[in-house]
């Protein structure tokens, strides 16, 4: 058995019980246009039939490692995987996203061309549950991206958009007193707000530039449901990223919290909205306007919409509206 | 003219050394150190020469080398374009204390305005002396200083008195923050970390002075365990009166207290950042990159640490001993001197 050659670039993709999405996402990566990858499935300790599927994986394609665990969550599958990863940029996507054919080597190219941006992120498409396109994207700034709009407006977006060179890995990770296995890169002691923290603190402790090439090159899933039940705990644990990283720059926080909270509140209520839980995207809202007005005026259209359809969400006008949009 | 070689005499070569504010206590310290060791001084006359800010003047310095510890800034490039022109025989060099990626990470709000600021500046210069292998890194992993150019000689100074302390106590009890009362420092978290633990019998003593005092001091309120005892005078008595140290830095580009710690024989606690991973080693406590309940943790494995005041003694004393012979061959370098075996002190 010969040794494969060092890949230019690994994608980790972290995977817990997704036996129903693990193969589409894997395709997406396996259909790259840029070539010289390795693709690292760590199985989180799954316990449906992932564990098969991703070995079948593995042996339809040399370019596919497979790791098991037990399970840590999805910020300890990343750092596994980013402990194992031999590409000089190490890009992620969890196992329900797909990346488009271009991303890889838009990514490599931004990162190998600019030797100052540290984290390349693209902007994403929003898919449902049987991988439609829906309305919905994120189309972020791409450009001239301080800590402060990664605060407010994390334009990484989700954890399915980032591509980081290997050297940014480094500078980030820390191995915990109670760690013995290999570093920390994302916290693992969030189960949510993983990668705003991880960009954040990476905006905010090193001087490697976040920035994003044009596209929307990933499809990031929304599944429909049970989903603004979880905004209470999304809040909170992005409440618990704000208090961790308070310590390294208080007045930074001081500064941007109150409309870093506005924004996130008003994220979380689109997020009901889409849900058609109206009196909860309504409680979001007074709970964004009591933590700041400024994305009434930094964003006065997209505020005012957001204010609109959480007051007719779930009375008729919004149901016919909803009936027409689903057309 | 080799600089290794024993001493010169009249011959010895003049290396002026150039600074632009005194109030910057480490800075002043090891240029204490540099113009007064009698090593260093055995190999070339290491002159101090005040320019108050942006006064480089007009006047050609009469010097063999000049040695740069000014502060880069745009208001001061037109300065230094002088100072390279009016001095183009002479060997030039930069000694970079201040700037690290950390502080870049949180000062600066354009990042690419401040490389080019710096690229343009250290350009001037035939070599930059990084005072630790941390800003080494970052200089010349952001391109900001070409890698022939660049050197690293960690900052150091006279660590004699230190090295004279008798031992901590055991069990540690006195945890002592040492230096300017400044958002820097990290004090603040320091405090909140250190009101998180529990035991009765242990004191934070902070000693220094500083634009955040009644912050502190607010943070600290109903805490009679944490004690402020104003301006660090007798350096010595200070390590003397604790029984270990901490260094929750937000940025530092060496970190001169930690080395003063170690050669004190005190257990140091020291931020996971810049030129404080440098210290790595016996003795030196690097916690994580966490919050709060991190440095409190830490705090807690400081005190408990197992003792290794020889070791953290025995490498300060290297730590001199580095920084005599990096000066020398850079010097030696820069004149083109023979390259002759180091005699290190």
């Amino acid at each position: 058995m010969h040794t494969a050659p060092t890949p230019a670039a690994t994608i980790v993709v972290p995977a817990f019980n997704v036996a129903a999405t693990l193969a589409e996402t894997v395709n997406s990566l396996r259909g790259q246009s840029w070539r010289d990858f390795e693709i690292v499935i760590v199985d989180d300790g799954s316990t449906d039939d992932t564990a098969a599927l991703a070995e079948a994986l593995r042996a339809a394609d040399p370019r596919i490692r497979l790791i098991r665990q037990p399970n840590r969550g999805l910020a300890g599958a990343r750092n596994t995987g980013i402990a194992a990863a031999r590409g000089r940029h190490v890009g992620f996507c969890d196992s329900d996203d797909l990346w488009a054919p271009g991303k890889l080597a838009a990514h490599m190219a931004h990162l190998d061309e600019n030797p100052m941006v540290g984290l390349s992120y693209s902007g994403s498409a929003m898919i449902d549950s049987v991988s439609r396109t829906m309305r919905a994207a994120q189309k972020p700034r791409l450009n001239g991206i301080d800590a402060a709009h990664v605060f407010r407006r994390n334009p990484v977006g989700n954890g399915s958009a980032a591509v980081i060179r290997r050297a940014a890995l480094d500078a980030i990770a820390w191995r915990p007193a109670h760690e013995t296995e290999r570093d920390w890169v994302f916290d693992e002691t969030f189960r949510q707000s993983e990668d705003i923290e991880c960009w954040l603190r990476l905006a905010l402790t090193t001087d490697w530039d976040l920035a994003g090439v044009p596209g929307l090159l990933t499809c990031y899933r929304i599944a429909r449901g049970g989903l603004s039940a979880a905004t209470d705990r999304q809040f909170e644990a992005w409440e618990r990223m704000v208090a961790k990283l308070t310590p390294l720059a208080p007045d930074f926080f001081a500064r941007h919290a109150p409309a870093a909270r506005a924004y996130q509140l008003r994220y979380l209520a689109r997020r009901a909205i889409s849900d058609a839980d109206g009196p909860r995207a309504r409680r979001l809202l007074r709970a964004m306007r009591h933590a700041s007005m400024r994305p009434y005026y930094e964003e006065p259209l997209k505020s005012c919409v957001t204010h609109v359809a959480a007051h007719i969400i779930d009375r008729p006008a919004g149901r016919a509206l909803r009936a027409i949009a689903r057309v | 003219m080799s600089f290794l070689s024993p001493s010169h005499g009249q011959s010895r070569p003049v290396v002026v050394h150039l600074i632009d504010d005194t109030t910057a206590g480490g800075v002043m310290r090891v240029l204490d150190f540099l113009t007064q060791d009698p090593v260093l001084g055995a190999h070339a006359r290491h002159v101090l020469r005040l320019c108050p800010r942006g006064a480089l003047g007009n006047d050609r310095i009469r010097a063999d080398v000049i040695v740069s510890h000014l502060a880069i800034n745009w208001r001061a490039l037109p300065g230094l374009i002088g100072l390279r022109a009016r001095h183009a025989a002479c060997p030039v060099i930069h000694v970079e204390h201040s700037y690290t990626e950390a502080f870049a990470a949180l000062n600066v709000p354009h990042k690419r305005r401040f490389h080019t600021l710096l690229r343009t500046a250290y350009a001037l210069f035939d070599r930059v002396v990084a005072v630790s292998a941390a800003q080494g890194a970052w200089l010349s992993g952001r391109n900001l200083v070409a890698a022939e150019r660049l050197r690293v000689i960690r900052s150091c100074v006279d660590l004699g008195e230190f090295t004279e302390v008798p031992a901590p106590a055991r069990p540690r009890r006195v945890i002592g923050a040492i230096g300017r009362l400044s958002p820097q420092k990290g004090f603040d978290r320091l405090i909140e970390a250190f009101r998180k633990l529990p035991d009765n019998d242990v004191e934070l003593h902070v000693h220094g002075e500083g634009s955040e005092r009644a912050a502190l001091e607010a943070l600290a309120e109903g805490d009679p365990r944490v004690r402020f005892m104003g301006f660090a005078g007798d350096l010595a008595a200070v390590y003397a009166s604790v029984d270990a140290v901490a260094m929750p830095s937000r940025w530092e580009a060496y970190g001169l207290v930690a080395l003063e710690a170690r050669a004190a024989g005190r257990p140091v606690l020291v931020a996971d950042v810049d030129g404080l991973r440098d210290h790595r080693g016996a003795g030196v406590l690097l916690p994580g990159q966490g919050g709060r309940a991190d440095l409190t943790e830490g705090l807690r494995d400081l005190l408990a640490m197992p003792d290794t005041a020889a070791e953290g003694r025995a490498s300060a004393a290297r730590a001199m001993a580095d920084f005599r012979t990096g000066w020398a061959a850079l010097l030696s370098e820069v004149c083109a001197a023979p390259a002759a075996s180091v005699a290190a002190a």
